[in-house]
């Protein structure tokens, strides 16, 4: 059941060269779905930026008064995360409904399967993008200056996307064979978004710190938002991220490889 | 020289019970449900073999050992009643569905044309549909560019290109769709019936058009249900019948004796 054989192996490397080579047409499908939520509301891209602004605006107040922040700490460090959050938890949760909602492409031409995953990965960085506005504005608003450690930053954000997109692949396979797994994923989210520091700094768990610490994504946010805060992401940070990277790709390529043929008789 | 050469190939679908999509319910109980081993028992007059796959779950053999030889200049038309494995056969040579036995290697980009408006965006413009279903169908930025005039020339659509596609009528999004997908003269063409292009006045320049796409092409591989498209277009026949080649060879003979198996089955 588990064998691999070399076929297999080679063939999803001929998927994953060949989906990394098409990017244009990642690039192509990714913009055409971030095009079409501007064209569904009047005020276009601040409608993205605005809503994302708007909960920020709530989480920053609430995590200033329910764990007694200044709203200069507060809102920054929330911003930052959420700004992450939104990242990862959205493009595994897009994952998980990845081949199913691309089924109809996949049935009816020969196309590598990592170009879907692709533009999920680049619509949720575009996303991403739009709400960084937000975080400029509160950064030029409280005077928040980046550490010189943002030399690193664009290094640190590619680790965290290559990271991110296991997770979404080995989402997606799993949930075009099970139908019920992407409710389970998103409930799992929602359960890790407590214990995630993200509107409370891991130091207030005190003796219970190692709920965050135990927490990949607890890595996987630090690592982007501490440069971006004025700190610098800590070495076990960069060590647990990259751990995580190098063995769920290991893991998820064979899992890929082994099942790649059999997601369009799932569809 | 371009060719295709199929090897013994079977193709296998699963079939899942609406428990077996569900991991919580795979998880818990054996995997075969009941209420499917009990239809394996059963013969069917229609449609691929029903039976156990070789790891023991209930699966259809829509291609059950199908070999044969297709070279540069063939154009062969599949017949079989419906459900004789004539799609998945032209899914198995476009390499959507890759064979779980025999091999099938085809020399020459495979152009598989099922559904003329796939990756059609009703709310993207005329011009960005030529970009997004061109480079759908893998066609280079420069094969897109070189078409664009003669899209444009062809369909008549004029200003109409930089609106909606939703502000068009059912044949003008037809006629477009065609246009594009017949932009590119592919080495080996893979056709689920044949295309058209809508409203009646533009039939002539249409034919027209397709008859230059089709007798360019090095291959072409049709399923039809219609003898006099085949006898048009085709050389040879390929028959199927429960997943199974019956015969291959000139299309005279291949029409006549599916007629002949049709009158019997209707004696």
């Amino acid at each position: 059941m588990l064998a691999l054989t070399s076929t297999q192996l080679a063939s999803a490397v001929d998927d994953l060269r060949a989906g990394l080579s098409s990017w244009r047409l990642s690039h192509f499908l990714a913009w055409q779905d971030v095009k079409q939520r501007y064209r569904r509301s009047t005020l276009g891209p601040i409608w993205m930026t605005l809503s994302f602004g708007i909960q920020i605006f709530t989480m920053g107040f609430l995590s200033a008064f329910l764990f007694g922040q200044e709203l200069a700490k507060s809102f920054p460090y929330v911003c930052a995360g959420m700004l992450l959050w939104a990242l990862i938890t959205q493009t595994i949760n897009d994952g998980a409904g990845l081949f199913v909602a691309s089924a109809r492409y996949i049935t009816q031409i020969k196309c590598p399967l990592t170009v879907f995953l692709l533009q999920t990965l680049w619509r949720n960085l575009i996303i991403a993008g739009h709400n960084l506005a937000i975080y400029v504005a509160i950064a030029l608003f409280f005077v928040v200056v980046p550490s010189p450690s943002m030399m690193l930053w664009p290094l640190s954000l590619l680790l965290v996307v290559v990271c991110l997109s296991w997770m979404a692949l080995v989402a997606a396979v799993i949930s075009a064979r099970y139908r019920d797994v992407p409710l389970m994923i998103a409930n799992i989210i929602t359960v890790l978004f407590w214990v995630t520091p993200l509107m409370y700094f891991p130091e207030q768990l005190g003796q219970k710190r190692f709920i965050a610490d135990y927490n990949p994504f607890t890595h996987m946010i630090a690592l982007v938002r501490e440069p971006l805060l004025g700190g610098t992401p800590t070495l076990n940070d960069w060590l647990v991220v990259l751990a995580l990277t190098v063995l769920g790709w290991t893991g998820t390529f064979l899992f890929f490889a082994r099942f790649r043929s059999r997601i369009v008789y799932w569809l | 020289m371009l060719s295709i050469i199929a090897k013994d190939i079977h193709v296998e679908f699963p079939i899942y019970d609406p428990r077996m999509r569900s991991l919580k319910y795979s998880l818990g109980i054996k995997h075969l449900a009941k209420g499917i081993s009990r239809i394996a028992t059963r013969n069917l007059n229609i449609g691929g073999q029903i039976g156990a796959g070789e790891t023991g779950r209930i699966v259809v053999k829509a291609l059950d050992g199908v070999s044969f030889e297709i070279l540069e200049g063939d154009r062969v038309g599949l017949v079989g009643h419906n459900g004789s494995g004539k799609t998945t056969l032209l899914r198995t040579l476009a390499g959507i569905y890759e064979p779980v036995g025999g091999a099938i290697q085809a020399n020459g980009r495979v152009f598989p044309l099922f559904d003329l408006q796939l990756g059609m965006d009703p709310d993207a413009t005329g011009i960005e549909n030529i970009w997004m279903r061109g480079k759908m169908l893998g066609l280079t930025t420069k094969e897109i560019k070189d078409a664009l005039d003669d899209i444009a020339d062809f369909t008549e659509l004029g200003d109409y290109l930089y609106m909606p596609i939703r502000a068009y009528s059912t044949g003008m999004a037809l006629r477009l769709a065609f246009a594009i997908s017949t932009a590119v003269v592919p080495e080996i063409l893979v056709l689920d019936e044949m295309i058209g292009a809508g409203d009646a006045a533009f039939l002539s320049r249409a034919d027209a058009r397709l008859k230059t796409f089709l007798s360019r092409t090095g291959i072409l591989v049709i399923a039809s249900h219609s003898m006099s498209i085949l006898r048009q277009w085709c050389n040879k026949g390929l028959l199927l019948e429960h997943g199974k080649m019956v015969a291959y060879g000139a299309l005279d003979e291949i029409v006549s004796l599916y007629q002949s198996k049709v009158a019997t089955a209707q004696g």
